[in-house]
This record gives structure tokens, C-alpha cells and sequence, in this order.
């Protein structure tokens, strides 16, 4: 059958163009171009000509998006690929890391973040962050949503701070499981309870984005669901910006996903566009899960 | 970019299972390929013993489209498959309910290609659905090498072939009722020519919707529901 | 092929796991020899401490009839409260003891005869008649303490078995102490005097408490200095402090302070603290600051450590919501790491509570009966006290050095366990 001929050459073609471009060391250059849309029209946070530098080490290079008002981004990429380091730039989580450098323009409606007015603590308190690993303070599950609200003076009275706490707890969907138990610590909560509880602490502060570095990482999958379910449910009031490890959590909960590789900013575009038909072929192969 | 499907996954036995799927399709495709020409030649040669071997030979197709769907679920289970390779086993999953269909129609020639095998003068209506079913038969050949290779101007080329085929449908229908009403204690056979060509219209169309499927997987563009000249238009625009 | 490498690959294992084998027992014995040979030391070092000191804790006394006669007393009657405090209480006490064994009459004789009692014996029946005058005017059957060397022939420490110019009991007193045991006029007490006084030339009327409460001082300035410094350094060091040459150097030097051999720090101490501040000599504060600086090191070492092990997660998760930098180390850093820097400070506390040598240099050597008030009286410290009563010929001092020994050791297992339980406690949390 002259059909499997025509399969074996077509493979051997491949084999060829392979040879010629090996992929894996196929990099844009210094001055590339992102594919697909960086830039939306409502957006909540932006980032311009973003380099950041550990020590010699440049680690991102040249990024510039966008991140839209009430969407949830999420940022894929193989490891080391600076999605990580990008995220943290939005909240200068990268001040507290002596070696780093950050280039850049940032901005939060609009206001410059990396600006000499521009204080820091306020801009915690504005963009909040979830970690990869559950890190509630080692006291009770009370004082850990507390602890945000009082050290910013958000409450006037132990009623109003309750009142925060319920709150936040319930929109962090613990509350129920948990009310018995508040003044119990939040260290002996669940993985995916503790993880929860970071988040309500997150929310406690009235944060306008949250930032999460890969949060269900370390969780089981029925956890990972209930967090995904919440990231959606919080999609309504805040801006959510997720790196994840997880294409499929990637695919599950955000409305577009940025691929970066190697420290740059290689294609973004809405979440259903690059799973289904991704424009650059980095961005195909780590989907694929070629030279993953 | 139609060889980089070729390219290796992470998994082994990934890429061995998308390959896999891949021949199972192509395996497919020739067995209902060879259907379609033994059925035409069955018709129009009034190989009764060749009819009956077509109208038979539906159950290997049938299976064939079990074992394959079954490899699509299990593949989408278990490996959870993005772009290029989701869109692959999507357009496989309907690739081969087409397949399927256009196997129905052979056994149906074939099935008809029996009852007219003995008929009076035979020769002078059964040879007419020649050019079509030849035309019909073409169009999946091309349709799979299409497929084989990854090849969208290949597909669309199929796809502009179609009103060709709807044309000499009509021609033939035409002639067929003029047939009937010359001799009209041959109707019941000439229904049966005329159902024989109808199934190779169809099967025609399903060639053209397994274009489709074909730059659906290579672009990722639902062609589907098209006319040709959408299909051209959307083609030019897409980047080389 | 496979098959036959994997069955050769085995046997190959199995030829040397004998071998192997031998050498992890080999190994385990040489530990549990270490192991052994260190417990016995500290046994032998133990048991001959505890044996040595353990007499120490009781003392004797023995019945005397006193004669409490306003004559024998040199009293009038209506005699005020000076009158009585200064009375001739010598008097009375010698004159019982010849009127119980008037065989005594040469002046030899007499003077062993008094030596049965403790230079002590005459307050005790000074306080015994302050605090009840009415036993003047008659005689009443009053316990006296016994002379050292007559307790240590009671505790059986001294034997007749040993020549009469060898041992300082005579075979006279041992006689005078036999009767007086038969007539159960002897009593075996718990030896409080040995907590209540400061030291003494007299063994049996020499005590710690001079040298515990200097010790208490000494400690209370040193963590009161060294603590709070100690912490803060860390502190500083390790969450504010710029990596560069100048904190490396900072660093270097302070490991190589805490392998600096503590009697310099002694002559630092006199040079710096009594010579120019003129801070008073002997004194809990001087010894207090010197030891401060000999246990900021330790402190500072630990603390870091201890800093260094909370987890990062918890600074990010703090600095995530928003809390500056210091609120970041102080409700969630420093708490987190209390049970690490407490567990160091108690063990450089430790440390300082044994320290000696520098104590020598800054004149905490003294000889002192009165307890100090402050951190600027004059003071002993345990270490110290145990090293001059070491120095002291008396068998009755001997006793008393393994006592202290034990009474000091006794503080450092309370404080290591103090180390032990605080960090379990913390650790739970």
C-alpha cells in the first residue's frame, strides 16, 4: 500500500527538519516578539519591558503584559522558565531576595509599583499572594486571618474583626469546617484546609489581586478541586494571577494562559485558544508535552 | 508544520499510542476504500459473488470503528491530550463515524449490486453509476492521503471536488428517469441504480467531511458547515 | 544473558555481605565501647563526688547540760537585751564540759576537751537563750554543734585504726565521744548551716549562701545584658544585616570570640571595668558583665541558628499580607524561633554559672561571711567557692567542696533540663 510509503516519508521528513532546528535549543532572540495578546483594554495590572537579574543571572527578559480586571491569568511554562519570578515582580515579592534585580515598568490602575512613593506594605496589602506550599502561621486559625487586618488597623473593635474573619473564612469556603475550632492552629488543619486558610488570610486584607504561586502543588486532587472552585468563585470580586505546574489546572481555571520559556513571554492568548490550537510551537510542544 | 506531529513526546508510549491510533485509522480507511471499489466494480461488473463478499465485509468495519473509539476514550483518559494531539483524536473520533457511515453505503451497493447481478439487460443501466462511484472513490482516496500526510491543500483540494459529484448525481438521476419512463417494468431496478449512486453521492460527502477534520487538525479551524469559497477564503488568510 | 549477570551480580553480593556485615558489628562495638568508657568515667567522677560530699549535708550535735546560772553568765538580774547578747556563753559551755567529764584537768586535756564542740556551739547558745530567756538561772540539756573533726570521728570518717599523731581527734575525744554516744547525748542533723551561712574558717560552720546569692546576681546581670544584646545582634545579623565583607567579618569574629579562653576576658574585665570605670571589685556586676561578654558568642550563635531554621515560608506568608519587615520578625520570626534561642541563652547561661577563672581575675575570689544585698556588694560565686575551700587542708572542707560541687552541678541539670523542657513545650505548638 503506496499510503504507509507516503507515512514513512513523511516521517523521515521530519526527522530531517528536526536535524536542522533542534527545538530544544531553538530560543527567540533577545528583541522577540510575544505572540498572541499581552495587552488587554481593561487591564488591572501591567508590566512593561520587564527584566529581572539574579546577580549575573538574567532570569526574565524583556516580558510586557497585561493582566485584566476580574480574570484569572495563568502562567505555564517548564521549569526555570521565570514564571514564577514574574509573578512575584507584581507584588515585589523579589525586594526581599538581596541578588535580584527588577527592570521595568509596573503598574496597578494605573500607578507606577516600583515608584520611590510607592510603599511597599500598601502594595502587599493591595496585590495579596497565595504560596505554593500551605504557610499558615503557627496560631489559631482566628489569628491567622487576624493577623492582616490588625497589623493594617482594618478593624476598630473585636466585633468588626470577627465579623472580617467569619467573613473572610467564608468566602475562602472554610468557614463551616472550621467554626467549632477557631481558636484552634491553623498547622493542624488538612493540606488543602491549611491551604484555604492561606487564602481567607489573603482575602482578610481586602486585596484587589491575588497572586498564587502554584497553590495546589502540594495537595491532593479533591483539594485541588475545591481550590480550583474557589479561584472561580473569587474571580467575581478580585483579579487572579496563578503560575501552575498543571496544564489542566491551567485549562480548568483561568480565562488566559501566558506560556513562557526560558524567561520570556513566548505566547499568550485566551486559555481555550492555546489548549486547543497554540500559535507558537513552544508553546504546542510544552502543551503536547514534547520535550516537556 | 505537518511533520512536527511526527515529533517525539516526552512519553514513549505516548507517541507510540497516537501513532498507533493513527495507522488503526489508516488501516480503516483502506479496508472501506477497497469496499467502495469492489462494490463499484461488483455493480457495474454484475460480480454477484463480489456483491455478496461487500455486503459481508460491513462487520470488519464496524469493528474497526469499536477498537479505534475505544483507543480515543482511552487515550483522552489517560493522557489528557492538548492541541495538536487533542485536536488528532477529536477529529479521529469523528473520522472514523464517518468511515463507518461511508462502509454502510459500500455494503449497500453491494447489497443492491446482488439483486441487479441477474437483471435483464443489465448492462445498459448498471455501467451508468461508473464515472460517479470512480469520482466517489477518489475523493476518499484523496480525503486519507490527505489525512496521511498531514496535507490541507490536499483536503481542500477534495472538498472543491464535491458539487462534481453532486452534479453527476443529478445528471445520472435524470437519465435514470428517463430510463424508467422508456421502460417502465425496469423501475424497480433502475430504483435500485438510482439508490447505488445516491450511496456514492454520500459517500462523496462523507469524503468531504473527513477533509474537514483534516484542517481541523492540522489548523485547528472547524471548517465545517462551510462552502468552498469560505473554506478558500479562511484558507488564504491562514498564516503559511 | 541477563539472567546469568543478574544470578553472577548475586552471588557476587552474597560473597561479600559476610564481610560487610562483620564490619557494621565491628563498628557498633566500637561505639558502644566509647559509649561505655564514657559512662564509666562519669560514674567514677560521680560516685566519688557523691561519696566524698555527701556527709557534708548532715552535721552532729551533741547534749550538753548547760549551766545557765546569772553567776556562770557574769549576768544581774534584770540584765537588759546588750547585756545578755554579750554574756560569757564561752564561759558556761566550758564549764559543763568539765562538770561532764571532770577527769579532764591538765590544760591539754581542757583544751580537747572544748574542741568536742564547735567554735559555733557558743551563738548557738547565745540565739537559744536571746530567743528564750528563760532558761537563764538554771541548767537545761541543750544540743550543741560538734566540732568537725569530732563529726567526721562521728560519721565514722576517722577511725581509731589510724596513729593518734596522724589524725586530729585524740584518742582522748574519741573516748569523751564514745560515752557520750552511749549516753545518746549525739544526734546526726541535716546540715542547714551549710545553706544559711557564708563561708568560715570553720568547716562546720562554713556555707553557700554567700556563693549562691553572687552566683544568682552574677547570672541575673549576665542574661539581663547578654540576652537582650544577644538576640538583637542575631536579629540584626540575620534579617537586616547587607551581605557583604564587612557582616562576614562581623561573623568571623564572633565565632572565633566564643573559642576565646575565658580568663581573658577576666583581664579584660579588671582592666576595662574595676581599673577605668572604676566599678567596685568582687562585685556580682563587674562578674555579671564579664561573663555577658564571654556568653554573647554562644548567644549570638545560637539565636542566628535558631532564626536561621524558621521556615521561609512563614517570613513570605507574613511579608505576603503585608506586615513590614520588623512586624515580620517580631510576631512571627522571633516567637517561632524563642525555643532555639532560649535552649542556647540557658546553655551559655550554663556556661557562665561555671565559669571561674575570669570571676578570679576580677577579685570575686574574697573572702566573704555576709550575704550580698545587690549586684555591687561584694560576692562569691559556687565555682569560685568550691575552688577556695579545695584549697583548704581541713578534712572538714573536703566534704564541703564535693557538696558544692554536687549543689552547682545539681543548678546545671536544672538548667539544661529548663533548656530541654522549653523547647519540647515550644515544639508542640
Amino acid at each position: 500500500m503506496d499510503r504507509a510509503e507516503q507515512q514513512g516519508a513523511a516521517a523521515a521528513d521530519a526527522t530531517a527538519t528536526r536535524r536542522q532546528l533542534d527545538i530544544r535549543d531553538h530560543v527567540e532572540p533577545a528583541d522577540y516578539q510575544t505572540i498572541g495578546t499581552p495587552f488587554v483594554d481593561d487591564a488591572k495590572m501591567t508590566a512593561r519591558n520587564v527584566n529581572v537579574f539574579y546577580g549575573e543571572k538574567q532570569a526574565i527578559t524583556n516580558i510586557s503584559l497585561d493582566i485584566g480586571r476580574n480574570e484569572v491569568i495563568a502562567m505555564i511554562g517548564p521549569s526555570g522558565c521565570g514564571k514564577s519570578t514574574f509573578l512575584r515582580t507584581l507584588n515585589r515579592m523579589n525586594d526581599i531576595i538581596p541578588i535580584c534585580r527588577v527592570e521595568g515598568e509596573f503598574a496597578l490602575d494605573g500607578e507606577d509599583i516600583y515608584g520611590g512613593d510607592q510603599d511597599t506594605v500598601l502594595l502587599r496589602a493591595r496585590v495579596g499572594m497565595v504560596f505554593q506550599k500551605p504557610n499558615p502561621f503557627p496560631k489559631s486559625i482566628y489569628e491567622n486571618v487576624a493577623y492582616g487586618p490588625r497589623i493594617h488597623g482594618l478593624a476598630h473593635n473585636k466585633a468588626e474583626m470577627d465579623e472580617i474573619v467569619e467573613d473572610s473564612l467564608r468566602r475562602a469556603s472554610l468557614f463551616n469546617e472550621v467554626k467549632d475550632q477557631l481558636d484552634k492552629p491553623g498547622t493542624g488543619l488538612s493540606g488543602g484546609q491549611q491551604q484555604r486558610l492561606c487564602i481567607a488570610r489573603a482575602i482578610a486584607v481586602s486585596p484587589e489581586v491575588i497572586l498564587m504561586d502554584e497553590p495546589c502543588s502540594a495537595l491532593d486532587p479533591i483539594a485541588t478541586a475545591r481550590i480550583e472552585e474557589l479561584i472561580d468563585e473569587l474571580r467575581e470580586n478580585y483579579t487572579i494571577a496563578i503560575v501552575t505546574h498543571s496544564m489542566q489546572q491551567a485549562a480548568r481555571v483561568s480565562q488566559r494562559t501566558a506560556y513562557f520559556h526560558m524567561g520570556k513571554l513566548i505566547e499568550v492568548g485566551d486559555t481555550k485558544q492555546i489548549f486547543t490550537m497554540p500559535r507558537h510551537e513552544l508553546t504546542e510542544n510544552y502543551i503536547t508535552g514534547r520535550f516537556g | 508544520m505537518e511533520n512536527t506531529l511526527q515529533e517525539q513526546h516526552t512519553s514513549q508510549r505516548y507517541n507510540a499510542e497516537l501513532e498507533g491510533l493513527r495507522s488503526s485509522v489508516l488501516t480503516m480507511g483502506g479496508l472501506v476504500e477497497q469496499q467502495c471499489r469492489q462494490a463499484l466494480e461488483a455493480l457495474v461488473q454484475g460480480d454477484e459473488e463480489l456483491a455478496r463478499t461487500v455486503a459481508r465485509s460491513d462487520h470488519q468495519v464496524n469493528e474497526m470503528e469499536l477498537e479505534i473509539s475505544a483507543q480515543c476514550t482511552d487515550i483522552l483518559a489517560r493522557r489528557q491530550p492538548a492541541a495538536r494531539d487533542l485536536r488528532m483524536v477529536v477529529a479521529i473520533i469523528r473520522m472514523v463515524a464517518n468511515l463507518e457511515r461511508i462502509g454502510d453505503e459500500a455494503a449497500k451497493v453491494g447489497r443492491m449490486a446482488r439483486k441487479l447481478a441477474d437483471g435483464r439487460d443489465r448492462e445498459s443501466y448498471c455501467s451508468e453509476p461508473q464515472h460517479l462511484g470512480q469520482g466517489a472513490s477518489d475523493m476518499l482516496r484523496g480525503a486519507l492521503d490527505a489525512f496521511a500526510r498531514l496535507d490541507v491543500d490536499g483536503a481542500v483540494a477534495i472538498i472543491a471536488r464535491d458539487p462534481e459529484i453532486d452534479r453527476e448525481f443529478k445528471t445520472l438521476t435524470r437519465l435514470l428517469m428517463t430510463h424508467m419512463m422508456e421502460q417502465p417494468q425496469r423501475v424497480k431496478n433502475m430504483l435500485r441504480v438510482n439508490s447505488c449512486a445516491r450511496a456514492f453521492e454520500r459517500i462523496g460527502d462523507h469524503a468531504v467531511n473527513l477533509c474537514e477534520e483534516v484542517i481541523y487538525l492540522v489548523e485547528g479551524s472547524d471548517v465545517r458547515h462551510l462552502s468552498i469559497e469560505e473554506i478558500r477564503e479562511r484558507h488564504s488568510s491562514w498564516p503559511a | 544473558m541477563s539472567k546469568q549477570q543478574s544470578l553472577k551480580a548475586t552471588e557476587a553480593i552474597q560473597a561479600s555481605l559476610k564481610k560487610r556485615y562483620a564490619r557494621e558489628r565491628r563498628f557498633q562495638w566500637y561505639g558502644r565501647l566509647a559509649v561505655l568508657t564514657g559512662f564509666v568515667f562519669l560514674f567514677i567522677l560521680l560516685f566519688d563526688i557523691v561519696s566524698k560530699g555527701a556527709p557534708a549535708f548532715t552535721q552532729h550535735y551533741i547534749k550538753v547540760n548547760v549551766d545557765l546560772s546569772q553567776e556562770v553568765l557574769g549576768l544581774d538580774p534584770g540584765a537588759s537585751e546588750q547585756e545578755i547578747f554579750s554574756a560569757d556563753y564561752l564561759g558556761a559551755i566550758k564549764t559543763s564540759l568539765r562538770e561532764m567529764f571532770p577527769g579532764a584537768t591538765g590544760r591539754k586535756e581542757k583544751q580537747q576537751l572544748y574542741r568536742l564542740l564547735s567554735i559555733g556551739a557558743e551563738y548557738d547558745l547565745r540565739d537559744k537563750v536571746l530567743a528564750d530567756p528563760g532558761l537563764i538561772g538554771h541548767s537545761s540539756e541543750l544540743w550543741l554543734r560538734a566540732h568537725s573533726e569530732a563529726g567526721s570521728y562521728l560519721k565514722g570518717q576517722v577511725t581509731a585504726g589510724t596513729a593518734e599523731s596522724e589524725r586530729k581527734v585524740k584518742d582522748l575525744q574519741m573516748t569523751w565521744l564514745d560515752q557520750l554516744r552511749d549516753q545518746g547525748r549525739t544526734e546526726s542533723r541535716f546540715n542547714t548551716t551549710f545553706f544559711t551561712e557564708g563561708d568560715s574558717r570553720e568547716p562546720e560552720m562554713a556555707g553557700i549562701r554567700v556563693a549562691l546569692y553572687g552566683s544568682f546576681f552574677t547570672l541575673l546581670v549576665t542574661f539581663a545584658i547578654a540576652f537582650p544584646i544577644g538576640v538583637a545582634a542575631a536579629v540584626y545579623l540575620e534579617e537586616f544585616a547587607p551581605r557583604n565583607r564587612i557582616t562576614d567579618l562581623i561573623e568571623i569574629n564572633i565565632n572565633n570570640l566564643a573559642a576565646v579562653p575565658s580568663i581573658v576576658f577576666g583581664l579584660l574585665g579588671l582592666a576595662v571595668f574595676i581599673n577605668f570605670f572604676e566599678l567596685p571589685r568582687s562585685a556580682p556586676l563587674v562578674g555579671g558583665i564579664v561573663l555577658s561578654l564571654m556568653t554573647l558568642p554562644t548567644i549570638i550563635i545560637t539565636s542566628r541558628a535558631a532564626i536561621q531554621s524558621v521556615s521561609p515560608s512563614i517570613r513570605e506568608a507574613a511579608l505576603g499580607v503585608g506586615a513590614s519587615k520588623l512586624q515580620t520578625v517580631i510576631h512571627h520570626v522571633l516567637p517561632v524561633a524563642m525555643p532555639g534561642i532560649l535552649t542556647g541563652s540557658i546553655i551559655g547561661m550554663a556556661q557562665a554559672l561555671g565559669e571561674s577563672a575570669p570571676l578570679l581575675m576580677i577579685g570575686m575570689v574574697a573572702f566573704i561571711m555576709d550575704a550580698p544585698a545587690g549586684v555591687t556588694d561584694p560576692a562569691t560565686v559556687l565555682p569560685v567557692q568550691i575552688y577556695l575551700w579545695a584549697d583548704s587542708p581541713e578534712r572538714g572542707f573536703t566534704e564541703k567542696t564535693s557538696a558544692a560541687i554536687m549543689v552547682l552541678m545539681g543548678f546545671l541539670i536544672l538548667m539544661n533540663a529548663l533548656a530541654v523542657y522549653l523547647r519540647r513545650r515550644f515544639e508542640r505548638k
